[in-house]
């Protein structure tokens, strides 16, 4: 055991002593996570909404003050000339056009047109257009139900007799107290919607960055099997591993050694991301510190037996190069580390959870925000212990020296 | 000049016969192009899976009022709403007994959203004005889409309920006293949703943003855009393989030997600096084609293309020969090189193409060259010209050029 | 007026206080000649090498080749010299051809010319029927030719070799110095490095004795030797009464010296094999027994150690 951890020792003091790919190694997560959260971790901004307003009617004004209104999106007015652009750039969640003639069809009772631009990929500009279609739905709801209600009345009121007089049938304009009515009864409305969010830690609202936070971590550590791989097929190129077996270490012992390094560091730097992560951008790890010590645990040992089996199987730098970075990526896409995997469809789903690094994952996020628990994350953390001996033993097995 | 070109074309020939470099530059892309597109689902249009849902309905019946019959259950009637055929692909709905088995469900990871009919539901909607509930949406905070998706669909569900109850209300207020206005009452609401509901006034039109020079109506496969993500980020590494022989044949002795004939630096230098822009834009060519048959892609105008293929070379290249100016060891360029082009393609949106939650995605974008090289390729692969192709290459051909700036002067201060 | 003359040259790494690996080394080549620069490992041999070849600048002094200095027209000097480095570089990757084709176009021979000349380099290489094949599917012998071979391509008036018998079989090291004299006999002029004695002997008309990077003598092999004398040295072990051979062995005539060294007589003869019978009788009439006799004739390892003290194979 001694000797394992003795060679353990030496590769990360090599490592540390490659003082320009050790500060990458360590810096440059770090920096990066830091800018994209000041970038994206701005808390629960209201998503900002283009809006052309072509009509410039009484019900286009009503519309766009009750989005005004919203907490959800914030208004921005552009003109024609420039509504295209700024959507195609990628400026506003979600846009909405209000062509002319929009409130003269919503005065007259008949169907108004709008058009909502949205990103069918962003579930921000979903939210965005799905709080558009309400405040929209909202307005011509309650201008129908003015006129449904002003013609039931009267139909009710003609059915008593003829002799109340005054308003005779086929009266097209809404009192403006219908009007008044119906718009209550829709802004306050009988059932509204309450939403919940699940799990203990309710206190944490979810933003862009907390959600990406831990996928990030994830894509990051698989792309350091690079630093930790490299070091050992340098060894067996200046036929050092070689040398090593001509003394009393056993094999396994050597093997070991060298997983212990790379699981050394692949660890230390979710220490730091982490530490990062929670410190300056409330990222909430620590939530259930045993869950996410166990899942820390998971995510080196995979990454570290991944790494060990790549750099036994393969023998040039150029080949390790080409294997982590399409490794890294394939499992990073199918693990739901660059986007969610609820978007996507239900093969891809069940191909990515296959892999540890999914579970590990979805047990990251449950604790940082739905409060999850070690039972919660036993399950993760199996797979992960699974697939890390089956690569480890798929290493061991195709170790060569040289 | 002859020299230069041999110097290149050495390099590409060797290039051809390096298997891990090939896989790394051409099979790699290729291959993850295919597998993100296989994740959303290929074909023109963006599919999501059907959001699960876990639907408990706890609604009762109000007691009647004497004489009266009493209100149909509302609670059945939104549940049957949420249970459609029409929203089969929208949502998957599994009713269950109660309120906490829903959340239960939620907790568990089986549902994405519970959907909670209070008691007083029919009551709220049927009792006196003022009367007041709501309708609880229990969610698992990590599914974004599938939360959003269900509150749209139960907030335009929940707007028929209220717009009948609505219009019942207005015509109770105006039909006057006497028992006139129930029967008002019940027509209006009975009306509003045979008419068509709360949508029946609305016709929403849904589309995505316009690329400069698209028409509307013209749709561009998604898996064009994720190749030419993953197109600019291989090339990165192409550029860098060839670029890495600058260190890994001083230490082998062919770089020192060359200086040894009648050659001067400048000229290996520069055979050197156009043998990775040689193959890095042979690999853009053979991942054009690729795309093209393989995929169906249509990149665009050929000479939009030929722009964005050189632009793209010159920054991949530069790139390259910048990092290896600035590191001493293969292992080194190998290392860091992977790791800043990682963290460039995460800026610029390569592996997740150019969605975003807000607007600040956009301009980080925009501080990467490989961000504007995207957006290039989206613009032309959406039928932009080249002037509008153009001008979104400015900022990278500027990138380009201060990379290889800084590249030879560090290289001459090393091989003076 | 030698094709190769070298004045005072001087290279400092990291002046002022730096090593000094080539202190002050003169010496001319003429046209033809086969020189050697023998030396141990560390002495600047390979420095000097690389200041001849351009790759260097001297820290002072000067060289010229074919009356081109290395200092102010290096791309002249070049132009006449090929350089075979210790360890072979060539692509591995690319076939023999393809490497000559490659290496002649650095050399500046245009299209038709280099084809040719490819062709005739093979057939002097002993490659044309392997000439299609990757360099690294090579026995080691195969790629020093292939290595040596890009060196003559641009018909170089000088070649120059840095230890280019280190670490191979005999056989392929005895095809690389017939190889020279053939060349030699040719009219190429030859500068050679080696730390081998016997090499340097056997190869060399003229050879130049470098140590911690100064000329200490420099001549033809005969010359050399002359430093030490014409003797031979002739050591021998007795089984007993080693100090009374030793004096009974110095009266003899023909013997110049006898020392006693630890355990062994060391003596020092003009005709090792004249003096040996004697020796013999010598030892019998004293009463001991010759137990081992070794002679060793006058070398150049012996000059090194004369002039230094120590030996050329530390």
């Amino acid at each position: 055991m001694n000797r394992v951890w003795t060679l353990a020792r030496k590769d990360l003091l090599e490592t540390r002593r490659d003082r320009l790919s050790a500060i990458f190694i360590v810096i440059m997560p770090i920096a990066f996570t830091t800018f994209f959260g000041l970038m994206l971790g701005g808390g629960s901004d209201r998503l900002p909404l283009a809006l052309r307003d072509a009509d410039g009617g009484a019900q286009a004004e009503r519309l766009v003050a009750a989005l005004e209104r919203s907490d959800a999106v914030r208004v921005v007015r552009k003109s024609a000339a420039d509504f295209e652009p700024w959507m195609a750039d990628g400026r506003a969640a979600a846009g909405l056009l209000i062509p002319e003639g929009f409130s003269q069809a919503v005065e007259a009772g008949e169907p108004a047109q709008l058009t909502v631009v949205s990103d069918p990929a962003s579930s921000g500009a979903q939210a965005a257009a799905a709080e558009i279609r309400a405040a929209a739905g909202r307005l011509v709801a309650a201008d129908r139900a003015a006129v449904v209600g002003a013609e039931a009345a009267q139909a009710a009121q003609g059915d008593q007799g003829a002799d109340q007089g005054g308003q005779g049938a086929g009266q097209t304009e809404v009192p403006a107290m219908a009007q008044a009515i119906a718009t209550q009864a829709m802004e306050e409305p009988a059932v509204s919607l309450k939403t919940v969010q699940a799990g203990a830690a309710a206190g944490q609202i979810p933003t862009g960055f907390v959600l990406s936070s831990p996928g990030m971590m994830v894509n990051f550590i698989m792309f350091s099997l690079l630093t930790a791989g490299m070091a050992l097929i340098m060894e067996r190129r200046y036929g050092t591993l070689r040398r090593l077996m001509t003394t009393r270490v056993r094999r396994s012992e050597l093997i070991a050694g060298k997983m212990a390094g790379m699981f050394a560091l692949t660890f230390l730097q979710q220490v730091l991301l982490i530490a990062v992560g929670q410190l300056f951008f409330g990222v909430d790890y620590l939530n259930d510190p045993a869950a996410l010590l166990l899942m820390m645990i998971a995510l080196s040992l995979v990454a570290s037996s991944l790494g060990l089996l790549l750099a036994s199987v393969l023998t040039s730098e150029q080949a390790m190069v080409a294997a982590v970075v399409i490794v890294s990526m394939s499992v990073s896409a199918l693990s739901g580390a660059w986007f969610p995997l609820e978007i996507t469809g239900p093969g891809f789903q069940f191909v990515g959870h296959l892999l540890p690094t999914a579970w590990i994952l979805d047990g990251l996020r449950g604790i940082i925000v739905q409060g999850y628990g070690v039972e919660d994350v036993l399950p993760a953390f199996a797979v992960a212990l699974a697939w890390s001996a089956g690569l480890f033993g798929a290493a061991v097995a195709r170790f060569r020296l040289s | 000049m002859t020299k230069i070109w041999a110097i290149a074309w050495k390099d590409l020939r060797s290039t051809m016969r390096n298997v891990p470099a090939l896989a790394m530059m051409l099979l790699a892309p290729l291959a993850l192009a295919g597998l993100l597109g296989f994740a959303f689902g290929g074909g023109d249009t963006f599919q999501i899976a059907a959001t699960k849902v876990a639907l408990a309905s706890t609604d009762e019946r109000p007691a009647a009022a004497a004489g009266e019959a009493a209100p149909p259950l509302a609670g059945d009637t939104f549940a049957g709403i949420l249970t459609s055929e029409s929203l089969k692909d929208v949502l998957d709905v599994t009713e269950v007994a109660d309120a906490a088995e829903a959340r239960g469900k939620v907790d568990d990871g089986d549902a994405a959203v519970a959907v909670i009919v209070p008691r007083d539901f029919t009551s709220a909607l049927y009792g006196a004005a003022g009367a007041k509930t709501a309708v609880e949406l229990y969610v698992n905070p990590t599914q974004e889409f599938g939360t959003a998706i269900a509150e749209s669909v139960v907030t335009q569900a929940l707007l028929d309920f209220n717009g009948a109850r609505a219009a019942a209300a207005v015509a109770t207020a105006m039909a006057g006293g006497g028992g006139v206005h129930d029967a008002a009452a019940q027509a209006a609401a009975a009306r509003f949703v045979r008419d068509g509901g709360a949508s029946q006034g609305l016709v929403l039109t849904d589309r995505e943003p316009l690329v400069t020079g698209e028409d509307e109506g013209d749709k561009v496969a998604p898996v064009g855009l994720i190749l030419a993500g993953m197109m600019v980020f291989f090339m990165f590494f192409g550029a860098s393989n060839v670029a890495r022989t600058i260190l890994t044949e001083d230490a082998a002795g062919t770089l020192p030997r060359m200086l040894t004939t009648p050659t001067s630096t400048g000229t290996i230098l520069g055979g050197k600096f156009s043998s990775v822009f040689l193959t890095v834009t042979v690999q853009t060519v053979v991942l054009l084609v690729a795309g093209r048959i393989l995929f169906g892609i249509d990149w665009g105008s050929l000479d939009a293309v030929t722009l964005l293929t050189l632009v793209g070379a010159a920054v991949a290249s530069g790139l390259a020969l910048l990092i290896i100016a600035v590191v001493r060891t293969p292992g080194q360029a190998g290392a860091i090189g992977a790791g800043v082009y990682l963290v460039l393609a995460l800026l610029g949106g390569n592996f997740t193409g150019t969605a975003s939650t807000s607007g600040v995605y956009a301009t980080v974008q925009k501080l990467t060259p490989n961000g504007w090289l995207l957006l290039g390729w989206d613009v032309a692969m959406h039928g932009g010209d080249l002037a509008d192709v153009a001008s979104k290459l400015v900022v990278p051909l500027v990138f380009a050029v201060v990379f290889f700036a800084v590249a030879v002067l560090r290289f001459r201060r090393r091989y003076a | 007026m030698g094709i190769v003359e070298v004045q005072g040259l001087r290279k400092q790494y990291d002046p002022p206080k730096g090593v000094l690996a080539v202190d002050d080394v003169s010496f001319a080549i003429g046209r033809g000649e086969i020189f050697s620069l023998l030396g141990p490992n560390g002495a600047g041999k390979s420095t000097t090498i690389s200041m001849l070849s351009c790759l260097l600048r001297p820290s002072g002094g000067d060289a010229t080749v074919d009356g081109h200095s290395v200092v102010s027209d290096p791309q002249a000097v070049k132009s006449v010299i090929g350089v075979v480095p210790q360890d072979v570089a060539v692509y591995p990757d690319m076939t023999a051809r393809e490497n000559l084709v490659f290496w002649g176009r650095m050399y500046g021979i245009p299209g038709d010319e280099l084809r040719h000349r490819v062709d005739e380099v093979l057939e002097l290489i002993s490659l044309v029927d392997r000439q299609n094949d990757r360099v690294d599917k090579f026995s080691g012998g195969m790629k020093r030719r292939v290595n040596i071979g890009v060196a003559l391509l641009h018909k170089p008036k000088v070649l120059y070799l840095d230890e280019p018998t280190v670490g191979i079989d005999p056989q392929s090291r005895r095809s690389i110095l017939d190889g020279i004299l053939a060349l030699r006999d040719q009219g190429m002029t030859v500068l050679y490095t080696t730390h081998y004695m016997a090499e340097a002997q056997e190869l060399s008309d003229r050879i130049g004795i470098v140590d911690q990077g100064k000329m200490i003598a420099l001549g033809t092999h005969a010359e050399l030797v002359k430093i030490v004398g014409e003797e031979a040295r002739v050591d021998v072990t007795v089984d007993k009464a080693l100090e009374g051979m030793v004096e009974r062995w110095a009266r003899l005539h023909g013997v110049s010296r006898a020392s006693v060294e630890e355990d062994h007589a060391e003596l020092l003869a003009e005709d090792a094999n004249e003096v040996l019978p004697r020796l013999f009788e010598e030892a019998a009439a004293g009463g001991s027994r010759i137990t081992t006799v070794n002679v060793t004739e006058p070398n150049l390892e012996l000059v090194f150690l004369h002039l230094t003290g120590r030996a050329l194979r530390e």
